[in-house]
């Protein structure tokens, strides 16, 4: 090969590789913003304020945001993080496997002297700020602030007030009534409870039953690896055994084992279910696809620990042009009026105070919300521990479904991939 | 080669018209310059990357910050993994699916569509059903995986409301959430996706198929078996390893319809290489895994491709 052809192929490959000059210069007149709610939610709503409220604070500033999808900013954030292509703001799942990966990595600017400057940890409950803050291990609970949530969630009961009423079964106060609610059901040859197998819906619902046995101590071991997690002790036990109790009674049908979440919310807006146990989050599709039968939800009953926290969060990171810009608009959306937007929209806006909700199912989650944060009740989710624990967890609930494991075998399922990860953070 | 007569020869002044032009820089290696390109493409995309995700599965790695040196840890880990063996488990079923099915039913579809429907109907009819046959594998991926799990679905599912309407209600089934169906189920979809392909292939290479054989063999009393059997797959063996092998990569690599349909699910039933390997990137992090299964994948491929085209080549020598 002649020695033109070969300063051609290595220029080209140099150029092919992406060594050239970068292309994510920033610009002072331009805020880059990601997040990934949809236009109709609660938060799309708001964050949409919030970016009008940025712009006639901040002349001659504008806001370039893109949608993203959840899956996109999940599977890419560390890589783009890394690049020039980040952008200067952008919402970010909380939790070890999420935000702690990425602080530990340092790829997120630590934000613990804005919070104190501005007041944002004053803000927000306790147990909201957990998701915030993150050790040099990337475990959440202590440690510097790398995210600011700005709205909260938390998995609740939804039910079908008509269904509930035809049958005479009122609201059930303690977990035995709403097993004899239930029982009232499947008696009546209805399968009481929409359940979406195949993702996170019943790994909820398994959690909810273990946190019925369970302290704020043994939250704080599995969760924040403050000890040693035995998952053959009793408030496990009691989860797996329960559900797979609770598919045998016909509680929850076998059929649901590949039933995606939202074929579950559907199948509840469409008069099928009289219960439907998830998140906060449908309240808005409930609100908007609910035509035919009056609705409300309440609190899984009996337990002082449930599935919730603050919600996803602003990140800034720790390449960001803009952090001055960005800081502004986090401090936008924690704003009065853009969390009554929020609250209006049906989400559960994280200040406290604030215009109460003129509709009363809203009304209703929020105080619901205000019960559990005020007894210290928010326990997380069951898939934050470990990075690819969603997975485990669809998996071993899938085996409870199916009956293709014993609650025994899917407990030693649900303990190897944890002790793992323990072991790679040193935990 | 052979040497031509004397009187044959050009003189000096007069050149043969037949001489090729001299090159400058004279040689073969002129020619190289138009490889550069698709080289430095091969190079940028296959070989490099390749090279890194070999480095990669040598090392633990989140994916961020700096990869730690762990040799073959990974391998190790690999092949004691139930996880994995299960995952190529699968892919075995996979292979029935979207390479031996659609190559056996797909010579038959191709030889109806050519001798029957052609000459029975017109050569605009075969083309027609050809392109009906051919229309799954035109579509995208998410729609009729979206499609084929509202199909499949236990509840208001198209397939268990018409097994309820014909009277079959007691065969219907969680298809895809139910361990112990749903890699039979999801094998169905691939190899309705699938199934155009060889059709395709198979009724270009049929017209490759010289009609005098056929014509003799008829006039030798030949079935109509005898005569696609014995003259006809002969006729199209390129066709159909090229067919074989391409589908086998195919299901080695498939990924698309795994995450529209099932995820791996439920508990791991459906889970494939690939899919395996994706989970260990972006939601475990653990890159260096991911790289390690990756790795195992392209060599079991490369291997694959290799015996193919040397039973093809031995076949063709022999």
């Amino acid at each position: 090969m002649s020695t033109r052809v070969f300063a051609a192929l290595v220029v080209a490959l140099l150029t092919v590789s992406g060594c050239g000059g970068s292309s994510g210069d920033s610009d002072p007149k331009t805020l880059k913003l990601w997040h990934y709610e949809g236009p109709d939610s609660a938060m799309g709503k708001a964050w949409d304020a919030a970016i009008a409220k940025f712009e006639e604070k901040h002349p001659g500033v504008k806001v370039a945001f893109e949608e993203k999808g959840f899956e996109q900013i999940q599977k890419t954030a560390p890589m783009v993080l890394n690049s020039n292509e980040a952008p200067d703001i952008l919402e970010y799942n909380k939790g070890n496997a999420t935000t702690g990966l990425l602080s530990k990595q340092g790829l997120l600017a630590d934000l613990s002297e804005q919070v104190a400057s501005r007041g944002w940890d004053k803000l927000m409950a306790p147990n909201l700020k957990t998701t915030s803050q993150y050790d040099d291990r990337g475990v959440m609970g202590s440690g510097k602030w790398f995210g600011i949530p700005n709205y909260a969630e938390y998995v609740t009961v939804y039910y079908n007030k008509d269904m509930f009423a035809a049958r005479g079964i009122a609201v059930p106060k303690t977990l035995a009534e709403f097993t004899a609610a239930m029982d009232a059901f499947v008696a009546a040859g209805v399968t009481p409870l929409a359940v979406g197998g195949g993702e996170y819906p019943a790994q909820q619902v398994l959690y909810q039953l273990a946190l019925s046995k369970a302290d704020r101590a043994w939250v704080d071991r599995y969760q924040r690896y403050t000890g040693d997690v035995d998952f053959h002790d009793a408030a496990w036990t009691y989860g797996a055994t329960t559900f797979a109790d609770w598919v045998a009674k016909k509680y929850i049908s076998p059929e649901s084992s590949g039933v995606k979440a939202e074929d579950m919310g559907l199948s509840f807006i469409q008069g099928k279910f009289p219960i439907m146990v998830s998140g906060s989050w449908w309240q808005g599709r409930m609100t908007a696809g609910i035509k035919d039968f009056q609705w409300g939800s309440f609190l899984w009953p009996g337990n002082k620990l449930n599935a919730g926290s603050s919600g996803n969060q602003w990140v800034v990171p720790a390449g960001s042009k803009n952090k001055d810009l960005a800081y502004d608009f986090i401090d936008i959306t924690l704003s009065p009026e853009i969390q009554d937007v929020l609250r209006a929209a049906g989400g559960i806006p994280i200040s406290t105070g604030g215009t109460p909700s003129t509709d009363p199912a809203a009304k209703a989650l929020n105080d619901d919300f205000d019960t559990l944060a005020g007894n210290d009740g928010l326990a997380y989710y069951p898939d934050w521990p470990a990075p690819g624990y969603y997975d485990v967890m669809v998996s071993a609930t899938q085996k409870l479904i199916t009956g293709t494991a014993s609650p025994s075998q899917v407990l030693d399922e649900l303990a190897k991939p944890y002790a793992e990860n323990r072991a790679n953070i040193g935990g | 080669m052979s040497v031509a007569p004397a009187v044959d020869r050009p003189s000096r002044a007069e050149p043969a018209r037949s001489a090729p032009p001299r090159r400058r820089g004279g040689g073969r290696g002129g020619y190289l310059v138009f490889l550069i390109p698709g080289a430095l493409l091969l190079l940028a995309v296959v070989i490099v990357p390749f090279a890194m995700n070999v480095g990669i599965s040598f090392t633990r790695w989140s994916g961020v910050g700096d990869p730690v040196w762990i040799g073959f840890e990974n391998y190790a880990k690999l092949f004691a993994d139930s996880a994995f063996w299960a995952s190529f488990r699968h892919n075995v079923g996979l292979i029935v699916a979207m390479a031996i099915l659609p190559t056996t039913a797909g010579l038959i579809v191709a030889a109806a569509l050519f001798d029957f429907v052609g000459k029975r109907f017109g050569p605009r009819a075969a083309s027609v059903l050809r392109a009906c046959v051919y229309l799954p594998q035109v579509l995208p991926i998410a729609v009729a995986g979206i499609v084929w799990s509202w199909i499949l679905a236990p509840q208001g599912g198209a397939l268990n409301a018409f097994l309820d309407a014909v009277g079959l209600g007691a065969l219907a089934q969680d298809w895809l959430g139910n361990p112990d169906i749903a890699l039979y189920s999801v094998m169905g979809v691939l190899a309705w996706i699938q199934l155009g392909y060889p059709v395709v292939i198979f009724m270009a290479g049929m017209q490759r198929v010289d009609p005098a054989l056929l014509e003799a063999a008829e006039l030798d009393g030949a079935s109509w078996w005898g005569r696609f059997w014995h003259v006809t797959v002969p006729g199209i063996r390129p066709e159909v390893f090229v067919v074989l092998l391409t589908c086998s990569i195919a299901a080695l690599k498939v990924f698309g319809p795994i995450y529209v349909l099932t995820r791996g699910g439920p508990a791991g039933a459906t889970n494939v290489p690939s899919y395996f390997s994706f989970q260990n990137f972006f939601e475990r992090t653990r890159v260096g895994y991911g790289a390690a299964i990756a790795t195992v994948l392209t060599v079991l491929i490369l291997l694959l491709t290799a015996f193919f085209l040397r039973v093809q080549n031995r076949r063709e020598d022999g």
